[in-house]
């Protein structure tokens, strides 16, 4: 493991870091709001230490290793994060320096977590920011890099592996930069068809560009102190509905059907299974809704239960966020339901986070296997997704990720109650923290924020988030000693 | 007419005996002297020692005359280039035993016709396909299609106490007007005959019946038998064999269990039995079969690769309550003990491929043929031409071999169980039921 080395890739990737707020400067010049120079300036000082870093530190020769993509994954991940909050700082929007990374961590790990009360009184570069941040961070912004920089090649593929979620992410193209670009270019042409049908569907262009960064990112945040509820137009509740699950989907798969093979959505099992759960949930929080009269059991009342029962269950389910409803109001099986859906997530490969469906439905089908084995003690049950068989080392994985996931939400919410945080809002802060879903249950629900979080609460949160976008182990894996042995034979 | 057989198994030494049966000139080639020698001294064969893939050992075999070759070694690979080199050196038929669906699938690189192959035959799946048709008929100890299926012969070990028993043929006719069938062959304590109106019918007697595919069912009751679907079936030994049988009850929506003792096959059979439960289990652990329901089981087929396995684990199954018990038996020996111990049917791996092969020889004037275990006997579709002798002239005036009888005629759509005032018209498919003695004449009155 080089630090050097390490230290030359993180420096780099702020390079882009500060371009994309040059960016958001740049919009807040367009609308003359005033703090266009605090945004200039982190950019600045952001490509300043990026540019030291990466000329100070450069190598020759040797890709990158297993340990070292790790390594470079996670504290690109926290130093982007450290970095994105300045903009919230220098242009004096929050005094706090936890406050501000946490906003900016949420943004890049797409979690959707706020510490702001009146987002609408935000000036509009600063809105932009926490969009693109989201934007950014949905797709990958190590990703991004690959796509741009040939010269991570080999080793580029050890930092797609940490990054991209999902149990095995799949080369849509022989050469991981190729894939990484194609990634990128249906990332972007989908961002591009959502912004022209939310224009379409009445939103203002400014409105409809973030909430179009926000949507297929799954990241969650909004431009309007009510989110989405905002808009009062079924049809923008539709699309974005639309584009959530979209979002939740992986992106392989979408390439795959934009290039002449529609049907590939209809054969994939994964996105069958992520269908069934949020098309489920949705029809169950409408019946919930309407037996206990949350809505009226008229045909528009129907049509609301509906609309919002699915647009809650896909943005909870996609870890988005989103609220066009208050959640809290509803009877508390609806809360447990959407508290549940935080833990299945997106697909693999998808800009949603969580535990990902695929996990999600291994864990089902082992379950199940567990259960025949006992009628059946001598039978050979092996696990199938459609006709392939899935590998035991991949179940062995799957399990111990899922357990991992359990014990990081668990611990993250025991050390919430340590500050003296209700077990409710614990347990759902540390869902939605560690799931980068954004809104939870009890103090942090979707018309709450978590401003009124200390210190010490918001920088567990952080790491949860981080721990969380990262799928654990590329975090984790920094704390086990022989990440830092010296390289031996194998590495 | 010469035929080639390359390759001396059990495949290659039953297909020389049925031809040389048949008159016909056969030259076996084989590589292990030993068994080269056991094959010319039991039959009246020509064998050549030597690879039926090598050039001077075909030349020596007499590859110019030859019109048909045969390769039906184990191995694939021989097999085709054998096939390849004979087609190139003007062998008219080639037929190629292939066990490997990489090389018969559509998926392969060369097909069929590229390499000049007539047909490929995979032993393993004719047998499971075999043991599908005689679990359709949950009665039958022998089942073959004749006209696509149309119409099907059946064989049935008559049960004391039947209706049929000590009844004449010509009685049971009587009996039963307006049923269509006819009776091909009965054998009388493992003697074969061809049946005349006279021939008595008695318990345990092995009957041959042909009739349409929809009257079959009708014919079971007269036998002693309930008429019977299959809905779960166990399957013990994950044989080649038994993960075709498995896989073709699959596509039918057969419940299936299958259990292999090693478990590495039994990995194999998972990933590619997807619907089947697989058990990691003996063929002949009572206790597991029992546990596994082996007592509600419609059909129980034993298929590992050892005989007396095979017949100890059917047995097994029939005592727990197995309905119909199916067992693989590779010695022939066996094969007379399998109805005395009360295992329903038996099938010889090798000669469903033995069969499906000689269907194949005759090809032309010959549709299907089927041999029939522990008989002689074979039923024979043959197609009657513009100038065969067996035109034109009612049957009874025919002077039709004794080791013979005409069972079926087949008219475009209509099918005729003859009586003695019917005859055959040109175009006519004919089932004819013979033992191999007869079959020259009759061939002849074919031609």
């Amino acid at each position: 493991m080089s630090l050097r080395r390490v230290l030359n890739v993180v420096g780099l990737l702020q390079v882009f870091v500060a371009i994309a707020m040059a960016l958001a400067g740049g919009v807040s010049l367009f609308y003359g709001d005033g703090d266009s120079l605090g945004i200039f300036l982190s950019a600045g000082v952001t490509l300043v230490f990026g540019f030291l870093a990466y000329r100070l530190t450069r190598f020759e020769g040797e890709d990158l290793t297993r340990r070292e993509g790790y390594a470079i994954v996670t504290f690109a991940w926290a130093t982007t994060g450290i970095f994105g909050a300045l903009p919230y700082l220098l242009t004096g929007i929050l005094d706090g320096l936890v406050p501000a990374v946490f906003e900016s961590v949420s943004g890049f790990t797409t979690t959707g977590a706020t510490v702001f009360a009146d987002t609408e009184s935000l000036p509009h570069g600063i809105l932009f920011w926490r969009s693109f941040t989201q934007w950014l961070g949905g797709m990958g912004i190590i990703v991004l890099a690959i796509a741009v920089l040939p010269y991570l090649g080999v080793g580029g593929m050890q930092l797609f592996k940490a990054e991209v979620p999902g149990p095995t992410p799949e080369r849509l193209r022989p050469r991981i930069a190729q894939t990484a670009k194609l990634l990128w270019y249906v990332y972007v042409g989908l961002t591009a068809s959502e912004t022209v049908l939310l224009a379409l569907g009445g939103m203002s262009l400014f409105d409809a560009v973030n909430h179009s960064f926000t949507t297929l990112s799954t990241g969650g945040f909004s431009t309007r102190n009510a989110s989405v509820a905002a808009f009062d137009s079924p049809f923008v509740q539709y699309v974005i509905s639309l584009f959530m699950f979209m979002g939740g989907v992986n992106f392989a798969l979408h390439f795959r059907a934009i290039s002449g093979r529609p049907g590939v959505y209809l054969k994939d099992h994964e996105l069958r299974f992520l269908t069934l759960v949020v098309v489920g949930a949705a029809f169950l929080l409408m019946l919930l809704n309407l037996v206990s009269g949350v809505y009226p059991p008229t045909l528009g009342g129907m049509e609301h239960a509906l609309r919002d029962g699915l647009f809650q269950s896909t943005s909870i389910t996609t870890t988005t966020g989103y609220a066009t409803a208050d959640y809290e109001l509803w009877l508390p099986t609806g809360q447990g339901l959407l508290l549940t859906l935080m833990f299945v997530g997106g697909m693999a490969g998808s800009t949603g986070g969580s535990m990902k469906a695929m996990r999600v439905l291994l864990l089902l089908k082992q379950t199940g296997k567990e259960l025949r084995k006992h009628l059946h003690p001598r039978a050979v049950l092996l696990t199938r997704i459609g006709p392939h068989v899935v590998k035991e080392e991949v179940l062995a994985n799957v399990l111990g990720f899922v357990i991992l996931y359990v014990f990081i939400f668990l611990g993250g919410a025991m050390l919430l109650t340590l500050l003296g945080i209700d077990i409710v809002t614990a347990i759902g802060a540390s869902a939605a923290t560690v799931g980068n879903v954004g809104p939870g249950v009890g103090d942090v629900g979707p018309t709450d924020n978590y401003g009124w979080m200390s210190d010490p609460g918001l920088g567990i949160l952080c790491f949860l988030m981080i721990v969380g976008r990262l799928e654990i182990y590329t975090v984790l894996l920094l704390f086990h000693p022989d990440t830092w042995k010296r390289r031996g034979s194998y590495h | 007419m010469r035929v080639l057989i390359v390759g001396g198994g059990e495949v290659g030494f039953h297909l020389a005996e049925r031809l040389s049966l048949e008159n016909q000139d056969v030259v076996l080639i084989e590589s292990d002297p030993a068994r080269a020698e056991y094959a010319s001294e039991q039959l009246d064969i020509l064998s050549v020692v030597g690879n039926g893939a090598s050039m001077p050992v075909l030349q020596r075999a007499g590859v110019r005359d030859a019109r048909i070759l045969l390769a039906v070694t184990s191995k694939d690979e021989v097999n085709l280039v054998s096939c390849l080199a004979a087609s190139r050196m003007g062998v008219r038929y080639t037929i190629a035993r292939i066990s490997s669906p990489e090389y018969y699938s559509r998926g392969s690189v060369l097909s069929r016709e590229q390499l000049g192959i007539d047909l490929m035959i995979n032993p393993e799946r004719e047998c499971a396909r075999e043991i599908v048709q005689l679990l359709r008929y949950a009665a039958a100890t022998d089942v073959a299609d004749f006209a696509e299926g149309r119409v099907q012969l059946i064989g049935l070990q008559v049960k004391p106490g039947a209706p049929a028993v000590g009844k004449s043929l010509s009685e049971l006719d009587q009996e039963l007007e307006g049923y269509h069938y006819v009776t091909v062959a009965i054998v009388k304590n493992g003697e074969t005959i061809i049946p005349r109106g006279s021939s008595v019918i008695d318990a345990g007697d092995q009957i041959y019946v042909l009739s349409p595919h929809e009257e079959i069912n009708r014919l079971f009751p007269l036998a002693g038998y309930e008429q019977f679907t299959i809905k779960r079936v166990m399957i013990a030994g994950g044989s080649a064999e038994g993960q075709y049988l498995a896989e073709f009850l699959e596509r039918k929506g057969i419940e299936c269990t299958i259990l292999d003792r090693d478990r590495e096959r039994c990995v194999e059979l998972a990933e590619a039995l997807p619907r089947s439960l697989v058990l990691h289990a003996d063929a002949t652990d009572l206790e597991l079969l029992e546990m596994e329901g082996v007592a509600g089981v419609d059909g129980f087929i034993s298929a590992t690769g050892n005989d007396q396995t095979n017949l100890l684990s059917s047995l097994l199954a029939k005592s727990s309550g197995a309905h119909k018990v199916v067992s693989l038996v590779r010695n022939f020996d066996y094969l007379p003990l399998v109805p005395k111990v009360g295992i329903d049917a038996a099938v010889i791996p090798r000669m469903s491929a033995v069969n499906a092969i000689l269907r194949y020889v005759r090809r032309g004037r010959v549709l299907t043929v089927a041999t029939l275990k522990g008989t002689e006997a074979e039923a024979i579709e043959f197609k009657a031409r513009e100038k065969s002798q067996i035109t034109g002239k009612p049957l009874k005036d025919l002077h039709f071999p004794k080791g013979g009888v005409v069972a079926t005629i087949i008219r475009g759509e209509e099918i005729i169980l003859p009586r003695g005032e019917d005859y055959v018209v040109p175009g006519d498919d004919v089932i004819v039921f013979a033992l191999p003695s007869a079959i020259p004449e009759i061939e002849k009155l074919f031609e």
